[in-house]
Parts: structure tokens; sequence; C-alpha cells
């Protein structure tokens, strides 16, 4: 069994896969923190703009993944573009939420002491503010490094590649095996499944490959 | 010397002053004490000598000079401030922390080096021990202690301090700040001291500023002068009813001229002459007896009920506080 798991990282796609799933989430990732750091220090002066700020982050971490994917794909079509802009947007909320409340947990007391001694209000976001946010910062680039390798799995739906096709390619894979143990309509059910999702994937490039791989296995 | 002349401070989207019309002089090397009730506008004044809130109207001068000749941050490096809550950098160690200014000004490493040194020597901190600490392994009064050694890092002539002992015990408060009176005899800073206690207002300040509500000074002077001979109805009452008792302990029992104890002192309760005149008072009561005796220089003198008196009467009270 876990010779048989094992077996998927000595597949020739796997290294393709991995790259594409580790190229797309870090690129997401990098857009992200490039988007949700400077919002984070421009909203930090003002209450307001940290609480919309932080709701807004909530609102959007509330918001399935795969709904983003559907979102995106009328304006971008299928493919990388669709994905990233999907990831992107799932990674905001946990870096802007941490950001904007570490900067403003930033003790009120330990800023007016700065101000007083004389630091400038640009010191005082470099040597002060932020240094004593960076934990709480860093925990939220590293929640969104998580949940962006994960969610970018689902980037398989949308024709983007990664290591969700491995993943799609086993649960299709495992489906037939199990119904062929059981009675007779599992075949019907079988013949079904494969013909949807052959049909819902439309032309892809890598998708005959795929299929051939999954006969062989299957036989 | 800080000059206060006409100043006023009005939020915007208000049309009551929080400060109003403001005229005193802070003497160099004297402590003023801002005090009052609560949204009397006295941290607000304070705040206002360096900038760190601007004036409405009216001026704030510094050795002549209007306080806005400078930029604000060039004018807070050049002013000691001390406040209430620390605010010690937590993500910095102690020796960081009281290096603050000097590093801003651009001191060179070792020169900071020895300052912190110095500083934590007279705050009565060891270095070794406490140079490379963080502010959260300290207690509430070492913090304090350390927020006015930060204070004090560049040798600044004027200080702000709003209540810089408010956050610890009374024990201990009250050991910060003869701590820091005994500091100040040998620093002599300006310094603006901003409390609501009017208790510690009469031990720390060699000037008293009682402010009323909607920022007015209802009077300026000596300690010894505002409990002898309070203005008004309402300085009176913040004082308290205490306040002969609290002119008492303007005084120390050294300070009083006595009669010598020829013989029969047996019996008699003993004094130190370094208590106060108040607590003496209070030990006097305590014991039953209508005498005591005091050491001083090996000299036994006679402390009487009548020495006392003769004291609240007379207007000689007082002013020898730093003296003790």
């Amino acid at each position: 069994m876990l010779s048989k798991i094992m077996g998927v990282f000595a597949r020739p796609d796997f290294p393709l896969l991995l790259r594409e799933h580790v190229v797309l989430s870090a690129v997401a990732l990098l857009i992200a923190v490039a988007v949700a750091l400077p919002v984070a220090l421009l909203v930090r002066n003002t209450p307001l703009g940290a609480t919309i700020a932080i709701n807004v982050g909530n609102i959007g971490r509330a918001v399935p993944s795969l709904a983003i994917l559907a979102l995106a794909l009328p304006f971008l079509g299928i493919g990388f573009a669709s994905a990233l802009v999907a990831l992107t947007a799932l990674a905001i909320p946990p870096i802007l939420i941490n950001a904007s409340i570490g900067l403003r947990e930033v003790r009120q007391d330990i800023i007016d002491a700065a101000r007083g001694m004389g630091l400038s209000g640009g010191q005082i976001l470099t040597r002060i503010q932020l240094p004593i946010a960076a934990p709480v910062i860093f925990a939220g680039i590293r929640t969104s490094a998580v949940q962006t390798v994960a969610s970018a799995t689902l980037a398989t739906f949308i024709g983007a590649g990664g290591l969700g096709d491995l993943i799609v390619e086993g649960l299709q894979r495992r489906g037939p095996r199990y119904c062929s143990q059981g009675p007779s309509p599992s075949r019907s059910l079988r013949s079904s499944r494969s013909s949807a999702s052959a049909g819902s994937r439309g032309p892809s490039p890598r998708r005959g490959c795929r299929s051939r791989r999954r006969e062989e296995v299957v036989n | 010397m800080i000059e206060f002349r006409h100043v006023s401070k009005t939020y915007a989207g208000s049309d009551r002053p929080v400060v109003n019309d403001l005229s005193f002089e802070v003497l160099d090397g004297e402590i003023c004490v801002l005090v009052g009730p609560s949204g009397c506008g006295k941290t607000t004044s304070m705040r206002m000598v360096n900038r760190l809130i601007e004036i409405t109207e009216g001026e704030i001068l510094i050795d002549g000079e209007p306080n806005t000749s400078m930029s604000g941050t060039q004018l807070r490096r050049k002013i000691g401030y001390a406040i209430q809550q620390i605010g010690l950098f937590p993500h910095r160690t102690i020796a960081d922390n009281i290096g603050t200014v000097p590093n801003l000004l651009g001191w060179e490493k070792g020169r900071i080096r020895e300052r912190v040194n110095d500083l934590l020597d007279l705050v009565g901190l060891s270095p070794d021990e406490y140079r490379d600490r963080y502010p959260a392994e300290l207690s509430g009064g070492q913090q304090q202690r350390v927020g006015v050694a930060r204070a004090l890092a560049a040798d600044p002539p004027i200080m702000l301090m709003d209540e810089p002992f408010g956050a610890v015990d009374p024990i201990t408060r009250e050991r910060l700040q003869d701590e820091f009176l005994h500091i100040q005899e040998d620093i002599k800073k300006t310094i603006v001291f901003v409390t609501h206690d009017i208790d510690e207002a009469i031990k720390m300040g060699d000037k008293i500023a009682i402010l009323k509500q909607g920022g007015v000074l209802a009077q300026y002077d000596t300690p010894q002068t505002i409990l002898s001979r309070p203005n008004s109805e309402f300085v009176s009452s913040f004082v308290g009813g205490d306040r002969l008792l609290k002119r008492l302990s303007l005084t120390r029992v050294s300070e009083l001229d006595l009669g010598p104890a020829n013989g029969g002192t047996d019996g008699l309760p003993r004094i130190s002459d370094g208590l106060t005149v108040r607590d003496a008072l209070s030990e006097l009561m305590g014991s039953g007896q209508s005498k005591a005796v005091v050491e001083k220089d090996g000299e036994k003198k006679l402390l009487t009920f009548q020495d006392i008196e003769a004291l609240t009467s007379s207007g000689a009270m007082g002013g020898g506080k730093r003296s003790a």
C-alpha cells in the first residue's frame, strides 16, 4: 500500500506537476504579500481603515476557494491566469488580517513614548511597529502559504495543472475500482463518470496521456 | 527656562478649550508640577511643550526661543520624556531602550554604552545584570527606573514627566520619588511633572500649578504658599482638609529649632530626626506622651507639641525639603 502511494513520486509527470503547483502557489503568495502588506501599512494609523481591512479580509476568507475559481473562469478563461487570480484572492485575506491586527495591536503607549523621544513616523514604523508586529505578520503569511498550497490543488478544475491533477485522477480511478466490486449498476456509474469528466475537461494537451496512464494502471 | 505665554488649546470640532490662556514660567533646575482633577488639561499642557500636541493660541518659549523654531522630532530629542505607562520597547534590551535617543543623535557606540551603564547605576540597577535583559523580565518598579533613565539618556536640560511613578505600588512609588529627588539634586533638570495626586505634587514640586476644569490655572506657587494661602475655594478643597498636616510633611524634624533635653528623658519615646514633622506628630500622639526625645549629632533634644504648633502658626515652615 505504502509503496503504491510512494510510487506516485516516481511517475514521469510528477516533477512537472510539482513545478506547476509550486510556481502557481509561490507567485500567488508573492502577489498577495505585495498587495496585502502595503494596504495594511496604509490603514495602520486609521482605526476605521484597519477595521474595514480586517472585515474585508474576514469576508474574503469565508468565500469558498472553489467559488473564487468559478468566478474567475468567465473573465480569464481556463488555465494559469484564472488559477493565479483565484489563488491570490485566497492568499490575501490571512496576510491582510494579520498584518492589520499586528500593527494595530502595538501598544499605544509604546508609540507615544517613541514619538515623545523624537522618532519620526518612518522610524516608528521600521524600528518599533514592524519589529513588534513581525511575529503576527509572519504567522499570517504562513497561514496564507499553507492555504495557498492546499487550494492550488483545485487549479486542476480550470486546467491549470498542479498536483491536483493527481488527486482528481486518483479519485476517478478509485471510484470505478470500488464500484466494480459491486453489482452491475456500478458499471453504468463508471462509464457515466468517465464520460462526464472527459466532457467537462474539454480539449487539453495533457488529457490524452493522462487517460492512457489511467488505463495502464487499471489493467 | 520654560515660559508658557497665553497658551490655549482647542481641539478641532470643539468650541471649548481644554487649556485656556495658560501663563507661567518654570525656572531652570526647578520641578514644576501640573496638578488638577482629570480633564483639567495638565497632560495636554505638558505635551504642548515638546509639541506632541500643537498649540492653538499663544506660545511656549524654551530658553527664550519659541518651541516652534525647529522640527517637532528635533525638539523632542532635546527634551526628556517619561510617561506613566513607561512604553519601553518590548523587542529591545534595556541597554537599547535607554540608548534610543543617543542612537538617534548619532552618538558612537562606545559613548552610548558608557552612558547607559552610568544611567543604570544612577537609577540603582546593576548594569551587568540588567543591560541585556528585556523589559518583560523586569518588575514594574524596575521598568519605571529604566523609563526615567531612558528619558535622561541624552542629558536633556528639560524633562517632561507624566505620572512617571504612577504605575507602581505606594511603597515603591515613595522610594522612586525619594530617589528621583536625590538624583535631581545633582542633575538639576528643568522639569514639568504631571500628576493627579496632590501629595505627590507637594512632595516633588518646587512650584505647583493647580489647574481646574477647562484648563484654567487656579494657582501657581510654591507648595508652602499653596498650602498656607490657597487663593480660592477650589484650591483649598483640592489640596484637602488636611492641608495643615500636609504642611507638616514639608519639614523634617532635623530642621526644627528644638530645646535641649535636660535630664528626665527616661520613658520618653525616641524619634528619628529624619522623619517629617507630620510623621513625628503621629508618633508622638501614638506614644501617649506630650514630648519625645530627638537625638541629633549625639545631642539630645526635646520635641513637644508646642514646637509643632509653633511651626504651623509661623509662616517659616517648609522649604527645606531638598536639604533633608
